[in-house]
Protein backbone atom coordinates (compact mmCIF):
# COMPACT_ATOMS: atom_id res chain seq x y z
CA UNK A 1 0.00 0.00 0.00
CA UNK A 2 1.06 3.59 -0.48
CA UNK A 3 2.20 5.68 2.47
CA UNK A 4 -0.82 6.61 4.64
CA UNK A 5 0.00 10.31 4.38
CA UNK A 6 -0.20 10.16 0.60
CA UNK A 7 -3.32 8.04 0.58
CA UNK A 8 -5.25 10.39 2.82
CA UNK A 9 -4.38 13.67 1.15
CA UNK A 10 -3.98 12.89 -2.53
CA UNK A 11 -6.72 12.59 -5.08
CA UNK A 12 -6.69 9.30 -6.95
CA UNK A 13 -4.12 8.84 -9.71
CA UNK A 14 -6.86 7.26 -11.76
CA UNK A 15 -10.54 8.06 -11.32
CA UNK A 16 -12.88 6.31 -13.73
CA UNK A 17 -16.61 6.87 -13.34
CA UNK A 18 -19.40 5.13 -15.19
CA UNK A 19 -17.20 4.56 -18.20
CA UNK A 20 -18.70 2.88 -21.25
CA UNK A 21 -17.16 2.32 -24.64
CA UNK A 22 -18.87 1.01 -27.74
CA UNK A 23 -16.90 0.12 -30.87
CA UNK A 24 -19.12 0.88 -33.84
CA UNK A 25 -18.44 -0.49 -37.26
CA UNK A 26 -20.73 -0.46 -40.29
CA UNK A 27 -22.67 -3.59 -39.40
CA UNK A 28 -22.30 -4.06 -35.67
CA UNK A 29 -21.56 -2.47 -32.32
CA UNK A 30 -19.39 -4.06 -29.62
CA UNK A 31 -19.97 -3.08 -26.01
CA UNK A 32 -16.32 -3.27 -25.02
CA UNK A 33 -16.78 -1.55 -21.63
CA UNK A 34 -19.94 -1.00 -19.66
CA UNK A 35 -20.33 1.15 -16.55
CA UNK A 36 -16.80 0.75 -15.31
CA UNK A 37 -15.84 2.47 -12.05
CA UNK A 38 -12.27 2.36 -10.88
CA UNK A 39 -10.12 4.37 -8.52
CA UNK A 40 -6.38 3.86 -8.31
CA UNK A 41 -4.42 5.40 -5.48
CA UNK A 42 -1.34 7.39 -6.33
CA UNK A 43 1.77 5.28 -6.19
CA UNK A 44 -0.11 2.00 -6.04
CA UNK A 45 0.14 -0.99 -8.32
CA UNK A 46 -3.08 -2.29 -9.84
CA UNK A 47 -3.53 -5.27 -12.13
CA UNK A 48 -6.37 -5.83 -14.59
CA UNK A 49 -7.14 -9.45 -15.24
CA UNK A 50 -9.85 -11.27 -17.15
CA UNK A 51 -10.50 -13.46 -20.15
CA UNK A 52 -9.45 -12.05 -23.48
CA UNK A 53 -12.02 -9.77 -25.04
CA UNK A 54 -13.23 -8.39 -21.69
CA UNK A 55 -11.97 -4.90 -22.50
CA UNK A 56 -8.66 -4.71 -20.62
CA UNK A 57 -6.76 -3.20 -23.53
CA UNK A 58 -9.67 -0.90 -24.27
CA UNK A 59 -9.68 0.39 -20.71
CA UNK A 60 -5.93 0.94 -20.78
CA UNK A 61 -6.13 2.76 -24.10
CA UNK A 62 -8.81 5.06 -22.68
CA UNK A 63 -6.55 5.82 -19.72
CA UNK A 64 -3.71 6.62 -22.14
CA UNK A 65 -5.93 8.85 -24.31
CA UNK A 66 -5.49 6.55 -27.28
CA UNK A 67 -9.27 6.06 -27.31
CA UNK A 68 -12.13 8.37 -26.32
CA UNK A 69 -14.86 6.90 -24.11
CA UNK A 70 -18.42 6.71 -25.42
CA UNK A 71 -19.68 7.94 -22.06
CA UNK A 72 -18.47 8.48 -18.52
CA UNK A 73 -15.54 10.41 -17.14
CA UNK A 74 -11.89 9.66 -16.67
CA UNK A 75 -9.56 11.79 -14.58
CA UNK A 76 -5.85 11.24 -14.01
CA UNK A 77 -4.64 13.16 -10.98
CA UNK A 78 -7.73 15.28 -11.44
CA UNK A 79 -7.03 16.12 -15.07
CA UNK A 80 -8.26 14.89 -18.43
CA UNK A 81 -6.17 12.08 -19.92
CA UNK A 82 -5.49 14.30 -22.95
CA UNK A 83 -3.86 16.96 -20.77
CA UNK A 84 -1.78 14.33 -19.00
CA UNK A 85 -0.74 12.79 -22.31
CA UNK A 86 0.21 16.11 -23.86
CA UNK A 87 2.32 16.85 -20.77
CA UNK A 88 3.92 13.42 -21.32
CA UNK A 89 2.92 12.20 -17.89
CA UNK A 90 1.74 8.83 -19.15
CA UNK A 91 4.04 5.94 -19.98
CA UNK A 92 2.67 3.04 -22.03
CA UNK A 93 4.24 -0.35 -22.65
CA UNK A 94 2.62 -2.65 -25.19
CA UNK A 95 2.98 -6.40 -25.65
CA UNK A 96 5.05 -5.59 -28.73
CA UNK A 97 8.15 -3.61 -27.68
CA UNK A 98 7.63 -1.43 -30.80
CA UNK A 99 11.20 -0.16 -30.99
CA UNK A 100 11.84 1.48 -34.38
CA UNK A 101 14.51 -0.76 -35.88
CA UNK A 102 16.60 2.12 -37.24
CA UNK A 103 17.21 3.56 -33.79
CA UNK A 104 19.78 2.30 -31.33
CA UNK A 105 18.58 1.33 -27.87
CA UNK A 106 19.82 4.68 -26.57
CA UNK A 107 17.96 6.59 -29.28
CA UNK A 108 14.86 4.50 -28.70
CA UNK A 109 14.83 5.13 -24.96
CA UNK A 110 15.50 8.83 -25.56
CA UNK A 111 12.77 9.11 -28.21
CA UNK A 112 10.01 10.68 -26.05
CA UNK A 113 12.53 13.23 -24.74
CA UNK A 114 13.64 13.93 -28.29
CA UNK A 115 10.03 14.54 -29.30
CA UNK A 116 9.69 16.90 -26.35
CA UNK A 117 12.71 18.86 -27.55
CA UNK A 118 15.13 17.98 -24.76
CA UNK A 119 18.71 18.79 -25.89
CA UNK A 120 20.69 15.77 -27.00
CA UNK A 121 23.21 15.70 -24.16
CA UNK A 122 20.46 15.94 -21.54
CA UNK A 123 18.20 13.33 -23.05
CA UNK A 124 21.04 10.89 -23.60
CA UNK A 125 22.22 11.27 -20.02
CA UNK A 126 18.68 10.59 -18.79
CA UNK A 127 18.27 7.67 -21.16
CA UNK A 128 21.53 6.14 -19.91
CA UNK A 129 20.24 6.26 -16.34
CA UNK A 130 17.06 4.46 -17.35
CA UNK A 131 18.97 1.93 -19.39
CA UNK A 132 20.94 1.26 -16.23
CA UNK A 133 17.74 0.99 -14.18
CA UNK A 134 16.34 -1.73 -16.47
CA UNK A 135 19.67 -3.56 -16.62
CA UNK A 136 20.63 -2.89 -20.22
CA UNK A 137 23.93 -1.13 -19.57
CA UNK A 138 26.35 -1.96 -22.36
CA UNK A 139 23.63 -2.21 -25.01
CA UNK A 140 23.16 1.53 -25.59
CA UNK A 141 24.56 1.32 -29.11
CA UNK A 142 22.87 -1.94 -30.08
CA UNK A 143 19.98 -2.12 -32.51
CA UNK A 144 16.69 -3.71 -31.38
CA UNK A 145 17.06 -6.76 -33.58
CA UNK A 146 20.36 -7.58 -31.88
CA UNK A 147 18.53 -7.98 -28.56
CA UNK A 148 16.40 -10.79 -27.15
CA UNK A 149 12.67 -10.34 -26.64
CA UNK A 150 13.11 -9.75 -22.91
CA UNK A 151 15.81 -7.14 -23.46
CA UNK A 152 13.66 -5.33 -26.01
CA UNK A 153 10.83 -5.20 -23.52
CA UNK A 154 13.22 -3.75 -20.93
CA UNK A 155 14.10 -1.03 -23.43
CA UNK A 156 10.40 -0.36 -24.01
CA UNK A 157 9.90 0.00 -20.25
CA UNK A 158 12.85 2.39 -20.01
CA UNK A 159 11.40 4.44 -22.87
CA UNK A 160 8.00 4.59 -21.15
CA UNK A 161 9.72 5.93 -18.03
CA UNK A 162 11.84 8.51 -19.86
CA UNK A 163 9.50 11.47 -19.42
CA UNK A 164 9.08 10.65 -15.71
CA UNK A 165 5.40 9.73 -16.05
CA UNK A 166 3.00 9.77 -13.11
CA UNK A 167 1.11 6.84 -14.56
CA UNK A 168 2.64 3.74 -16.14
CA UNK A 169 0.28 1.61 -18.24
CA UNK A 170 1.42 -1.88 -19.23
CA UNK A 171 -0.66 -4.03 -21.59
CA UNK A 172 0.46 -7.65 -21.22
CA UNK A 173 4.07 -6.53 -21.49
CA UNK A 174 5.47 -9.97 -20.74
CA UNK A 175 2.86 -11.99 -22.61
CA UNK A 176 5.26 -13.06 -25.33
CA UNK A 177 8.12 -14.02 -23.04
CA UNK A 178 9.15 -17.34 -21.50
CA UNK A 179 8.54 -18.00 -17.81
CA UNK A 180 12.12 -17.42 -16.63
CA UNK A 181 12.41 -14.10 -18.45
CA UNK A 182 8.98 -13.20 -17.16
CA UNK A 183 10.00 -13.81 -13.54
CA UNK A 184 13.09 -11.67 -13.98
CA UNK A 185 11.14 -8.84 -15.54
CA UNK A 186 8.55 -9.06 -12.77
CA UNK A 187 11.39 -8.52 -10.31
CA UNK A 188 12.61 -5.55 -12.34
CA UNK A 189 9.12 -4.12 -12.43
CA UNK A 190 8.81 -4.41 -8.64
CA UNK A 191 12.15 -2.67 -8.33
CA UNK A 192 11.14 0.12 -10.72
CA UNK A 193 7.88 0.60 -8.86
CA UNK A 194 9.73 0.85 -5.55
CA UNK A 195 12.32 3.28 -6.89
CA UNK A 196 10.08 5.59 -8.92
CA UNK A 197 6.82 5.25 -6.96
CA UNK A 198 5.01 5.63 -10.27
CA UNK A 199 1.38 4.53 -10.29
CA UNK A 200 1.15 1.31 -12.30
CA UNK A 201 -1.80 -0.27 -14.09
CA UNK A 202 -0.80 -3.66 -15.47
CA UNK A 203 -2.89 -5.85 -17.75
CA UNK A 204 -1.96 -9.49 -17.36
CA UNK A 205 -3.30 -12.95 -18.10
CA UNK A 206 -1.50 -14.44 -15.14
CA UNK A 207 -3.22 -14.36 -11.75
CA UNK A 208 0.10 -15.39 -10.15
CA UNK A 209 1.84 -12.41 -11.68
CA UNK A 210 -0.99 -10.13 -10.55
CA UNK A 211 -0.92 -11.42 -6.96
CA UNK A 212 2.86 -11.13 -6.79
CA UNK A 213 2.98 -7.52 -7.97
CA UNK A 214 -0.22 -5.74 -7.06
CA UNK A 215 -1.86 -3.79 -4.29
CA UNK A 216 -5.21 -4.44 -5.92
CA UNK A 217 -6.37 -6.90 -8.54
CA UNK A 218 -9.28 -5.89 -10.73
CA UNK A 219 -11.10 -8.89 -12.19
CA UNK A 220 -13.09 -8.20 -15.34
CA UNK A 221 -15.76 -10.13 -17.22
CA UNK A 222 -16.63 -9.91 -20.92
CA UNK A 223 -19.69 -9.03 -22.99
CA UNK A 224 -20.12 -6.36 -22.00
CA UNK A 225 -16.76 -5.72 -20.38
CA UNK A 226 -17.18 -4.80 -16.76
CA UNK A 227 -15.47 -5.11 -13.40
CA UNK A 228 -16.71 -8.15 -11.49
CA UNK A 229 -14.51 -8.08 -8.42
CA UNK A 230 -11.64 -6.16 -6.84
CA UNK A 231 -9.21 -8.08 -4.61
CA UNK A 232 -7.05 -6.34 -2.03
CA UNK A 233 -3.54 -7.77 -2.01
CA UNK A 234 -1.82 -6.93 1.30
CA UNK A 235 1.18 -9.21 0.98
CA UNK A 236 4.18 -7.58 2.69
CA UNK A 237 6.36 -5.22 0.70
CA UNK A 238 8.95 -5.17 -0.66
CA UNK A 239 7.87 -8.17 -2.69
CA UNK A 240 10.41 -10.77 -3.72
CA UNK A 241 10.05 -13.92 -5.77
CA UNK A 242 10.02 -15.70 -2.38
CA UNK A 243 6.78 -13.87 -1.61
CA UNK A 244 5.24 -16.67 -3.63
CA UNK A 245 6.10 -19.11 -0.85
CA UNK A 246 3.81 -17.35 1.66
CA UNK A 247 0.52 -19.11 2.48
CA UNK A 248 -1.32 -15.82 1.91
CA UNK A 249 0.01 -15.77 -1.63
CA UNK A 250 -1.64 -19.09 -2.47
CA UNK A 251 -4.86 -17.95 -0.79
CA UNK A 252 -4.98 -14.88 -3.00
CA UNK A 253 -4.24 -16.91 -6.11
CA UNK A 254 -7.14 -19.21 -5.20
CA UNK A 255 -9.42 -16.24 -4.60
CA UNK A 256 -8.38 -14.71 -7.90
CA UNK A 257 -8.94 -17.92 -9.79
CA UNK A 258 -12.41 -18.42 -8.40
CA UNK A 259 -13.27 -14.79 -9.22
CA UNK A 260 -12.00 -15.43 -12.74
CA UNK A 261 -14.01 -18.62 -13.04
CA UNK A 262 -17.17 -16.85 -12.02
CA UNK A 263 -16.26 -14.39 -14.75
CA UNK A 264 -15.98 -17.17 -17.29
CA UNK A 265 -19.42 -18.41 -16.24
CA UNK A 266 -20.80 -15.24 -17.84
CA UNK A 267 -19.19 -15.99 -21.18
CA UNK B 1 35.09 -6.75 -46.94
CA UNK B 2 37.52 -7.34 -49.82
CA UNK B 3 36.83 -11.05 -49.56
CA UNK B 4 33.07 -10.44 -49.81
CA UNK B 5 33.62 -8.25 -52.85
CA UNK B 6 35.64 -10.97 -54.56
CA UNK B 7 33.01 -13.51 -53.57
CA UNK B 8 30.19 -11.42 -55.00
CA UNK B 9 31.88 -10.00 -58.08
CA UNK B 10 33.87 -13.13 -58.95
CA UNK B 11 31.24 -15.37 -60.55
CA UNK B 12 29.66 -12.71 -62.82
CA UNK B 13 33.12 -11.63 -64.06
CA UNK B 14 34.11 -15.21 -64.87
CA UNK B 15 30.84 -15.76 -66.72
CA UNK B 16 31.33 -12.50 -68.65
CA UNK B 17 34.85 -13.37 -69.76
CA UNK B 18 33.85 -16.88 -70.85
CA UNK B 19 30.80 -15.54 -72.70
CA UNK B 20 32.80 -12.91 -74.59
CA UNK B 21 35.47 -15.45 -75.52
CA UNK B 22 32.85 -17.88 -76.83
CA UNK B 23 31.10 -15.10 -78.73
CA UNK B 24 34.34 -13.99 -80.38
CA UNK B 25 35.24 -17.57 -81.24
CA UNK B 26 31.75 -18.39 -82.60
CA UNK B 27 31.66 -15.33 -84.88
CA UNK B 28 34.88 -16.44 -86.54
CA UNK B 29 34.31 -20.20 -86.41
CA UNK B 30 30.84 -20.03 -88.02
CA UNK B 31 31.57 -17.00 -90.21
CA UNK B 32 28.63 -15.04 -88.79
CA UNK B 33 27.99 -11.88 -90.84
CA UNK B 34 28.85 -8.65 -89.04
CA UNK B 35 25.38 -7.14 -89.57
CA UNK B 36 23.82 -10.21 -87.94
CA UNK B 37 26.13 -10.38 -84.96
CA UNK B 38 29.34 -8.37 -84.82
CA UNK B 39 32.21 -9.99 -82.93
CA UNK B 40 33.21 -8.35 -79.63
CA UNK B 41 36.45 -7.24 -81.23
CA UNK B 42 34.65 -5.33 -83.99
CA UNK B 43 32.29 -3.74 -81.45
CA UNK B 44 35.33 -2.67 -79.45
CA UNK B 45 36.88 -1.38 -82.66
CA UNK B 46 33.79 0.68 -83.43
CA UNK B 47 33.79 2.00 -79.90
CA UNK B 48 37.46 3.02 -80.00
CA UNK B 49 37.11 4.59 -83.43
CA UNK B 50 34.09 6.64 -82.44
CA UNK B 51 34.75 6.92 -78.75
CA UNK B 52 34.69 10.71 -78.65
CA UNK B 53 31.32 11.07 -80.31
CA UNK B 54 29.90 7.97 -78.60
CA UNK B 55 30.84 9.29 -75.18
CA UNK B 56 29.42 12.70 -76.06
CA UNK B 57 26.10 11.11 -77.01
CA UNK B 58 26.19 8.88 -73.93
CA UNK B 59 26.72 12.01 -71.82
CA UNK B 60 23.60 13.61 -73.35
CA UNK B 61 21.52 10.50 -72.65
CA UNK B 62 22.91 10.17 -69.13
CA UNK B 63 22.00 13.78 -68.41
CA UNK B 64 18.46 13.34 -69.76
CA UNK B 65 18.00 10.11 -67.80
CA UNK B 66 19.32 11.58 -64.55
CA UNK B 67 17.37 14.83 -64.82
CA UNK B 68 14.19 12.93 -65.71
CA UNK B 69 14.82 10.48 -62.88
CA UNK B 70 15.26 13.25 -60.33
CA UNK B 71 12.26 15.28 -61.50
CA UNK B 72 10.00 12.23 -61.92
CA UNK B 73 11.03 10.75 -58.58
CA UNK B 74 10.54 14.06 -56.78
CA UNK B 75 7.05 14.45 -58.27
CA UNK B 76 6.30 10.81 -57.50
CA UNK B 77 7.40 11.22 -53.89
CA UNK B 78 5.23 14.33 -53.44
CA UNK B 79 2.14 12.83 -55.05
CA UNK B 80 2.66 9.52 -53.20
CA UNK B 81 2.86 11.42 -49.91
CA UNK B 82 -0.35 13.31 -50.70
CA UNK B 83 -2.07 9.99 -51.49
CA UNK B 84 -0.82 8.43 -48.27
CA UNK B 85 -2.35 11.27 -46.26
CA UNK B 86 -5.59 11.73 -48.20
CA UNK B 87 -7.87 8.82 -48.93
CA UNK B 88 -9.93 11.11 -51.12
CA UNK B 89 -7.00 12.05 -53.35
CA UNK B 90 -5.78 8.47 -53.50
CA UNK B 91 -9.18 7.06 -54.41
CA UNK B 92 -9.94 9.88 -56.82
CA UNK B 93 -6.70 9.88 -58.76
CA UNK B 94 -5.26 6.37 -58.51
CA UNK B 95 -7.52 4.72 -61.13
CA UNK B 96 -6.50 7.33 -63.71
CA UNK B 97 -2.86 7.22 -62.76
CA UNK B 98 -2.81 3.45 -63.12
CA UNK B 99 -4.59 3.79 -66.47
CA UNK B 100 -2.06 6.39 -67.63
CA UNK B 101 0.71 4.07 -66.51
CA UNK B 102 -0.46 1.42 -68.96
CA UNK B 103 0.02 3.77 -71.95
CA UNK B 104 3.11 2.58 -73.84
CA UNK B 105 5.83 5.18 -73.59
CA UNK B 106 6.34 5.13 -77.39
CA UNK B 107 2.74 6.30 -77.78
CA UNK B 108 3.02 9.16 -75.33
CA UNK B 109 6.53 10.29 -76.31
CA UNK B 110 5.48 12.10 -79.56
CA UNK B 111 2.83 14.04 -77.65
CA UNK B 112 5.30 15.08 -74.96
CA UNK B 113 7.78 16.12 -77.64
CA UNK B 114 5.15 18.33 -79.26
CA UNK B 115 4.50 19.93 -75.86
CA UNK B 116 8.09 20.32 -74.71
CA UNK B 117 9.88 20.99 -78.01
CA UNK B 118 12.71 19.31 -79.88
CA UNK B 119 15.47 19.93 -77.37
CA UNK B 120 16.68 18.00 -74.37
CA UNK B 121 13.72 19.22 -72.30
CA UNK B 122 11.23 16.92 -73.99
CA UNK B 123 13.50 13.87 -73.45
CA UNK B 124 13.71 14.76 -69.77
CA UNK B 125 9.92 15.10 -69.69
CA UNK B 126 9.39 11.63 -71.21
CA UNK B 127 11.85 10.15 -68.71
CA UNK B 128 10.16 11.97 -65.84
CA UNK B 129 6.77 10.69 -67.00
CA UNK B 130 8.09 7.13 -66.97
CA UNK B 131 9.88 7.37 -63.62
CA UNK B 132 6.99 8.97 -61.80
CA UNK B 133 4.60 6.08 -61.19
CA UNK B 134 6.83 3.58 -59.43
CA UNK B 135 7.83 6.04 -56.74
CA UNK B 136 4.34 7.51 -56.33
CA UNK B 137 2.90 4.05 -55.69
CA UNK B 138 5.75 2.84 -53.50
CA UNK B 139 5.85 6.08 -51.54
CA UNK B 140 2.15 5.75 -50.78
CA UNK B 141 2.45 2.11 -49.80
CA UNK B 142 5.59 2.80 -47.77
CA UNK B 143 4.09 5.68 -45.82
CA UNK B 144 1.11 3.49 -44.96
CA UNK B 145 3.22 0.54 -43.90
CA UNK B 146 4.31 1.87 -40.52
CA UNK B 147 3.91 -0.21 -37.37
CA UNK B 148 0.62 0.74 -35.66
CA UNK B 149 2.07 0.11 -32.19
CA UNK B 150 5.01 2.42 -32.93
CA UNK B 151 2.43 5.02 -33.92
CA UNK B 152 0.77 4.52 -30.52
CA UNK B 153 4.17 5.09 -28.91
CA UNK B 154 4.51 8.36 -30.81
CA UNK B 155 1.00 9.30 -29.79
CA UNK B 156 1.63 8.63 -26.12
CA UNK B 157 4.76 10.78 -26.40
CA UNK B 158 2.61 13.60 -27.85
CA UNK B 159 4.46 13.70 -31.17
CA UNK B 160 3.31 16.28 -33.70
CA UNK B 161 2.22 15.02 -37.15
CA UNK B 162 5.43 16.49 -38.58
CA UNK B 163 7.52 14.57 -36.05
CA UNK B 164 5.55 11.40 -36.79
CA UNK B 165 6.25 11.90 -40.50
CA UNK B 166 9.98 12.52 -40.30
CA UNK B 167 10.85 10.27 -37.38
CA UNK B 168 8.56 7.36 -38.13
CA UNK B 169 6.55 7.19 -41.34
CA UNK B 170 9.32 8.33 -43.66
CA UNK B 171 11.99 6.00 -42.22
CA UNK B 172 9.47 3.13 -42.34
CA UNK B 173 8.79 3.99 -45.98
CA UNK B 174 12.44 4.01 -47.06
CA UNK B 175 12.66 0.32 -48.06
CA UNK B 176 9.65 0.91 -50.34
CA UNK B 177 11.08 4.18 -51.60
CA UNK B 178 14.18 2.34 -52.74
CA UNK B 179 12.13 -0.31 -54.52
CA UNK B 180 10.55 2.58 -56.45
CA UNK B 181 13.86 4.34 -57.06
CA UNK B 182 15.47 1.16 -58.42
CA UNK B 183 12.61 0.73 -60.87
CA UNK B 184 12.79 4.41 -61.82
CA UNK B 185 16.49 4.43 -62.44
CA UNK B 186 16.16 1.53 -64.88
CA UNK B 187 13.15 3.11 -66.59
CA UNK B 188 14.93 6.44 -66.84
CA UNK B 189 17.54 5.18 -69.33
CA UNK B 190 14.81 3.42 -71.32
CA UNK B 191 12.70 6.59 -71.29
CA UNK B 192 15.52 8.80 -72.54
CA UNK B 193 16.44 6.42 -75.36
CA UNK B 194 12.84 5.87 -76.48
CA UNK B 195 12.31 9.64 -76.56
CA UNK B 196 15.46 9.99 -78.68
CA UNK B 197 14.14 7.33 -81.06
CA UNK B 198 11.04 9.41 -81.68
CA UNK B 199 12.91 12.61 -82.37
CA UNK B 200 16.46 13.72 -81.57
CA UNK B 201 19.69 14.94 -83.09
CA UNK B 202 21.90 13.66 -80.29
CA UNK B 203 22.02 10.97 -77.59
CA UNK B 204 22.52 7.21 -77.68
CA UNK B 205 19.01 6.67 -79.06
CA UNK B 206 19.91 8.95 -81.94
CA UNK B 207 23.17 7.00 -82.51
CA UNK B 208 21.28 3.69 -82.50
CA UNK B 209 18.74 5.02 -85.04
CA UNK B 210 21.34 6.49 -87.41
CA UNK B 211 23.59 3.42 -87.13
CA UNK B 212 20.61 1.23 -87.96
CA UNK B 213 19.76 3.29 -91.04
CA UNK B 214 23.34 3.04 -92.32
CA UNK B 215 23.71 -0.58 -91.17
CA UNK B 216 26.70 0.36 -89.01
CA UNK B 217 25.97 -2.59 -86.74
CA UNK B 218 29.16 -2.64 -84.61
CA UNK B 219 28.52 1.03 -83.78
CA UNK B 220 24.89 0.23 -82.96
CA UNK B 221 26.05 -2.57 -80.67
CA UNK B 222 28.57 -0.27 -79.02
CA UNK B 223 25.84 2.32 -78.35
CA UNK B 224 23.48 -0.37 -77.10
CA UNK B 225 26.07 -1.78 -74.70
CA UNK B 226 26.90 1.73 -73.48
CA UNK B 227 23.25 2.32 -72.63
CA UNK B 228 23.11 -1.00 -70.79
CA UNK B 229 26.26 -0.08 -68.87
CA UNK B 230 24.70 3.26 -68.01
CA UNK B 231 21.61 1.56 -66.61
CA UNK B 232 23.75 -0.78 -64.52
CA UNK B 233 25.89 2.04 -63.12
CA UNK B 234 22.82 4.10 -62.21
CA UNK B 235 21.26 1.08 -60.55
CA UNK B 236 24.41 0.41 -58.53
CA UNK B 237 24.51 4.03 -57.39
CA UNK B 238 20.94 3.77 -56.09
CA UNK B 239 21.71 0.40 -54.48
CA UNK B 240 24.72 1.97 -52.74
CA UNK B 241 22.55 4.84 -51.49
CA UNK B 242 20.12 2.25 -50.14
CA UNK B 243 22.90 0.69 -48.09
CA UNK B 244 23.71 4.10 -46.67
CA UNK B 245 20.14 5.18 -45.91
CA UNK B 246 18.46 1.89 -45.01
CA UNK B 247 21.19 -0.12 -43.30
CA UNK B 248 18.65 -1.69 -40.93
CA UNK B 249 16.51 -3.19 -43.63
CA UNK B 250 16.26 -6.96 -43.35
CA UNK B 251 17.08 -7.67 -46.98
CA UNK B 252 20.47 -6.02 -46.37
CA UNK B 253 21.32 -8.23 -43.43
CA UNK B 254 24.70 -9.81 -44.12
CA UNK B 255 23.85 -12.55 -41.62
CA UNK B 256 20.79 -13.60 -43.57
N1 LIG C 1 -10.91 -1.51 -32.88
C1 LIG C 1 -11.91 -2.33 -32.53
N2 LIG C 1 -13.05 -2.36 -33.26
C2 LIG C 1 -14.08 -3.17 -32.92
N3 LIG C 1 -14.06 -4.00 -31.85
C3 LIG C 1 -12.97 -4.00 -31.08
C4 LIG C 1 -11.82 -3.18 -31.38
N4 LIG C 1 -10.87 -3.41 -30.45
C5 LIG C 1 -11.39 -4.33 -29.60
N5 LIG C 1 -12.65 -4.69 -29.98
C6 LIG C 1 -13.53 -5.62 -29.28
O1 LIG C 1 -13.76 -5.10 -27.99
C7 LIG C 1 -13.72 -6.13 -27.03
C8 LIG C 1 -12.64 -5.84 -26.00
O2 LIG C 1 -11.37 -5.89 -26.63
P1 LIG C 1 -10.00 -5.66 -25.83
O3 LIG C 1 -10.11 -4.41 -25.06
O4 LIG C 1 -8.91 -5.77 -26.81
O5 LIG C 1 -10.02 -6.91 -24.86
P2 LIG C 1 -8.83 -7.56 -24.03
O6 LIG C 1 -7.66 -6.66 -24.08
O7 LIG C 1 -9.38 -7.75 -22.66
O8 LIG C 1 -8.54 -8.89 -24.66
C9 LIG C 1 -13.48 -7.43 -27.79
O9 LIG C 1 -14.72 -8.05 -28.00
C10 LIG C 1 -12.90 -6.98 -29.08
O10 LIG C 1 -13.24 -7.86 -30.12
MG1 LIG D 1 -5.71 -6.99 -24.88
Amino acid sequence: MAEPALRDTAMPAVDVRNLSLVYRSRDRAVNALSNVDLQVERGSFVSLIGPSGCGKSTLLRVLGDLLAPTSGTVLLDGRAPRAERLDRRIGFVFQDPALPEWRTILANVALPLELRGTPRADREAQARELIDLVGLTGFEGAYPRQLSGGMRQRAAIARALSTKPRLLLLDEPFGALDQITRDRLNLELMHIHEVTRVTVVLVTHSIREAVLLSDRIVVMTPRPGRISRILEDRLPRPRRLQTRDLPDYEDLVRLGNSALERGYAHV
Amino acid sequence: MVLRLVEEAGPPIVVLVVLIAFWEWACHAFGIKTYVLPAPSSILGAFIKGSNTLLYHAGITAFEAMAGFVIGSALGALIGTAFAYSRFLARGFLPYIIAANTIPVVAIAPIIIIWFGHGIGSKIAVTAFLSFFPLALNMMKGLQSYDRVVMDVFHIAAATPTQAFFKMRLPSALPYVFVGLKLNVTFSVIGAIVAEFVQADRGLGFVIMTSYRSMAMPRLWAAMLLSALMGIVFFLIVAALERVFVPWHASMDPGR
